[in-house]
């Protein structure tokens, strides 16, 4: 399946309602495949909204398994159609960077704990909770769905000075 | 021979009391020029407002043309300009591939500790990306805050960073903490 080219801002794509997945057939099935390759070509990545790559639709997947933050506590690979959060506990601050966003990173306060329901690519319903760095890139991504990116989310105006290391 | 760059570069700083507007008469000024401002970083220090920026032109341009911009809106509200040309070596933004760490310094307030602990990283090499200090407390019990962003050269971790300053923790009795905030990727 092709890894798709991540867009960056301003693509007007990335500032879009996503909207919900009626129906998951293959051609959802392929999208998230599309997701999972992409975001498994960015060394680093542990995550990838469908926005980002330049489809339009409540899709993400997020894998923290192999992130030093994210090892120890983890749902392994997530493939998320149409997730919504039902709860939401805690809040840290991480500084955070978006492989769509480069050279910028900026302090965001997230929940540490979310409770979240989605469907699998096979249709399955899933209710899960999710805390700590899977909970950050989670909330990171499920805002990509509504159009948010995290520069929206800032709140510390002190900017990194230093290109990102990795994606 | 070394072709000319289209585009320069300065770097302008402009200090002075506080008040509404500082900003938009600065930046008016630039904006009437053609000028970019690429990056900045302007802040309240005490009662003083502080802009440092790095602007940039096409040619043909020279500082004097922009001084003699600046200078009269400077002086109408009472701040200092200063304008340095910047070479172009000094526009590439460094990179870091180490941790990004803050550092925490706090405790009773007493001459040197922005000197003795800066002194402590740059004998290790590490590099300071940000740094501001801040009084607090009351007049009988004065507290010093130092937080400082760093970038950890190779073979410096946080805890390293933590064990070299610990000496000085106990001989300045104050209180020193390393953590790390390099960005997360998404």
């Amino acid at each position: 399946m092709p890894v798709q080219p991540i867009l960056r801002y301003p693509h007007p794509v990335l500032k879009k309602l996503c909207n919900r997945v009626e129906k998951i057939d293959v051609s959802i099935q392929a999208l998230v495949q599309d997701l999972v390759d992409t975001m498994h070509e960015g060394p680093g990545s542990v995550g990838v909204a469908a926005s980002q790559i330049g489809v339009t639709l409540r899709v993400c997947v997020v894998d923290v398994s192999k992130n030093r933050h994210g090892k120890e506590n983890n749902h392994g690979l997530l493939c998320m159609i149409n997730p919504e959060i039902t709860g939401r506990s805690g809040s840290a601050t991480m500084r955070e960077g978006c492989m769509s966003v480069p050279d910028y990173t900026g302090d965001v306060d997230r929940a540490t704990e979310i409770t979240l329901q989605y469907r699998d690519p096979d249709g399955t319903v899933h209710l899960i909770t999710a805390s700590g760095f899977e909970a950050v890139a989670i909330q990171h991504e499920m805002d990509h769905l509504d159009g948010v990116l995290f520069l929206d989310r800032v709140t510390s105006i002190k900017t990194g000075l230093f290109r990102r290391k990795n994606y | 021979m070394t072709p000319q760059p289209e585009i320069l570069h300065y770097a302008v700083t402009v200090v002075g009391k506080d008040r509404p507007g500082i900003v938009a008469a600065i930046t008016g000024g630039l904006f009437n020029l053609g000028c970019n401002i690429a990056d900045s970083s302007c802040t309240m220090l005490g009662g003083e407002f502080a802009m440092i920026l790095i602007v940039s032109l096409k040619r043909p341009f020279s500082k004097a043309r922009l001084i003699e911009e600046l200078k009269p809106v400077c002086d109408q509200i009472g701040m200092s300009l200063g304008v340095r040309t910047l070479h172009p070596d000094e526009i590439v933004r460094q990179e870091s591939d180490g941790e990004i760490c803050m550092i925490s310094v706090y405790g009773a307030d007493q001459p040197g500790i922005v000197y003795r602990v800066t002194k402590e990283l740059a004998t290790r090499t590490i590099n300071i990306t940000d740094l501001n200090t801040k009084l607090i407390g009351t007049a009988e019990e004065p507290v010093y805050v130092l937080m400082l962003e760093v970038a950890l050269p190779e073979g410096e971790t946080p805890e390293s960073v933590e064990q070299t300053l610990a000496a000085l923790k106990k001989e300045l009795h104050v209180e020193i903490g390393v953590r790390v905030i390099t960005p997360v990727a998404f």
